[in-house]
């Protein structure tokens, strides 16, 4: 029985021990890919030309890869080339993120609480938005419309290298605000009633009430839902190539049918969006314990 | 009923209030009224429109007919704001109902900041001298899911009572609560109406009611059966659906 119990223990102290060493390694792994990103870009457009490294060093020798994987090694000297696109789809997926965010919270509240004009009008275009496809969105945007003329104004170099970019980040606003509803509206619904009651009986209007009671209740539970939506929007921010955006994915296909190098250059892509997606949800979930109040749903037990 | 009033108007008048929902009647032709400093006691079975009377006096229901007076207010006017008039009367529910992500003293703090627009200093010292009032001045960070029932309901007693509302509604404040943490929460009631907090309580205490209330009123169905103080209601009732009612309730509570 003793034994039994103590080889349990000890088993448990193994895996506690494991996943020491493998968060251990995902730490050195998120620092090493996002410290490389960082000198990448560090090196491209803040520091003056002729000082940090050459632009074309990839930081690291194909030879040491050359064992492991021929396509790979060839890869490899178009890494710099990769970061610089890294950047725009970071900036396609926060910016989109964000933006979507603040449109995305009157959307629902609208839907939960507004009027039935509100709410129609709420639900009009959360099922238009989700009902079509995003590539049509965009195309619609940038060829149908031809949003990209009013931008012409705007800087169109080093961060932001093109019009289309604005575009793009008008249509992952317009797309992500429908979908970031549709979380932030389950979550407000499971917010118990009774606490905007409550908030009601203390004096506070209706919108003062979500506002100060309710929203940061549901905000809290849509966590969650709201890092898949970060996780889905990494990853369908590559669509913006097919509006001339020259974002990871489209730099990516340049190169490889430039060289004939596909394995290669989109496996070391696919590495990409792993550490982005992986970043994305680590950090999410950080979030989620750093605004977790107790004996409120979400968050994990610590 | 008949009892010389005084010539001061009464701060709360309630006169031939109906109410239902659908075809069933919840509230019909009830009539009653508060001075300052009363403490009236609801009471009545479940479904007899106690808790629906308490919630249209600060009207998170709507009246069908009749008027309600607060002070000058005409509480069932409907031009009359909402906001103002619950900035008058504070609320206690019988599910307490914290707001879940605040600590405690941000649940009493919130309206005072919000509503009553002090800023964050003058809102923290009354929101602890109200904690401290209902004995919790050692647990302002708690976040309610730490506290225990009578904990919080404690904290939601406090949080109606620093917005200093002329009358407190208890919506059975003790009824969601385990039978030992009753008494914590019967004491700071107690504490209150010996204060002199106008205060209209639905709640079967039986000890609460004999000890601090002036007026005890008994619902049956929407209807007023009978009223008047305490002692004669529970020692003499004049009518039998009174006196069974409290023949079961006694002999529930006091077991």
């Amino acid at each position: 029985m003793a034994g039994a119990e103590r080889s349990s223990a000890e088993r448990e102290d193994a895996v506690v021990e494991e996943w020491r060493v493998l968060s251990r390694l995902g730490t050195i792994a998120a620092v090493a890919f996002w410290g490389w990103l960082a000198v990448r870009w560090a090196n491209n457009w803040l520091l003056p030309p002729g000082v940090g490294v050459d632009p074309n060093d990839s930081f690291i020798d194909p030879e040491t890869v050359r064992p492991v994987s021929e396509s790979l090694a060839f890869a490899v000297e178009f890494l710099p080339e990769l970061a610089d696109a890294a950047w725009l789809t970071i900036v396609l997926t926060v910016v989109g993120i964000a933006l979507g965010f603040v449109i995305a919270v009157p959307l629902a509240v609208a839907r939960v609480y507004g009027d039935s004009i509100s709410s129609t009008v709420s639900l009009l275009y959360t099922e238009l938005i989700r009902g079509t496809p995003l590539l049509a969105q965009l195309f619609v945007l940038y060829y149908a419309l031809n949003l990209s003329q009013y931008f012409r104004g705007l800087p169109q170099d080093g961060f932001l290298p093109a019009t289309a970019v604005y575009v793009a980040l008008i249509g992952f606003t317009v797309n992500s605000a429908a979908y970031q509803g549709e979380y932030i509206r389950s979550a407000l619904l499971s917010v118990e009633g009774d606490q905007l009651t409550a908030a009601r009986a203390v004096g506070l209007s209706k919108l003062d009430g979500i506002r100060y009671v309710v929203l940061p209740q549901a905000l809290r539970f849509a966590i969650p839902g709201w890092s898949n939506e970060l996780v889905y929007l990494i990853k369908y921010s590559s669509l913006a190539a097919f509006i001339t955006v020259p974002e990871l994915f489209k730099v990516a296909q340049g190169i490889a049918s430039e060289n004939f190098a596909y394995t290669g250059v989109f496996t070391l892509v696919a590495l990409m969006y792993l550490g982005l997606v992986v970043s994305a949800s680590k950090g999410m979930s950080v979030v989620e314990d750093r605004v977790a109040i107790p004996g409120l749903g979400g968050g994990t037990d610590r | 009923m008949n009892e010389a009033t005084n010539d001061t108007d009464p701060l709360l008048s309630v006169e031939s209030v109906s109410k239902s929902y659908g075809d069933e009647q919840v509230l019909s032709d009830v009539s009653f009224e508060m001075d300052r400093s009363d403490v009236t006691v609801l009471m009545g079975p479940s479904g007899s429109g106690k808790s629906t009377m308490l919630r249209c006096v600060n009207r998170l229901t709507e009246v069908d007919s009749g008027e309600i007076r607060l002070g000058d207010m005409v509480v069932t006017d409907p031009s009359t704001n909402v906001d103002e008039l619950r900035r008058s009367v504070g609320m206690v529910f019988q599910d307490i109902n914290l707001f879940a992500h605040l600590t405690a003293l941000l649940n009493v703090t919130l309206g005072l900041r919000k509503v009553r627009g002090m800023d964050a200093e003058t809102a923290r010292s009354l929101g602890v001298e109200h904690l401290e009032r209902v004995g919790l001045g050692d647990q302002l960070d708690s976040y309610p899911g730490e506290l225990s029932g009578g904990q919080k309901q404690r904290v939601g007693i406090a949080r109606a009572l620093a917005m200093e509302p002329e009358l407190m509604l208890f919506d059975e404040p003790t009824s969601a609560l385990d039978p030992e943490l009753i008494g914590e929460v019967v004491e700071v009631m107690r504490d209150l109406a010996a204060g002199g907090t106008t205060m209209l309580v639905v709640t079967h205490e039986m000890g609460f009611a004999r000890e601090a209330a002036t007026d005890a009123i008994f619902l049956e169905d929407g209807r007023i059966v009978e009223d008047g103080p305490p002692e004669q209601l529970f020692e003499n009732p004049q009518k039998d659906r009174t006196a069974q009612f409290l023949e079961r309730i006694t002999s529930m509570y006091d077991s």
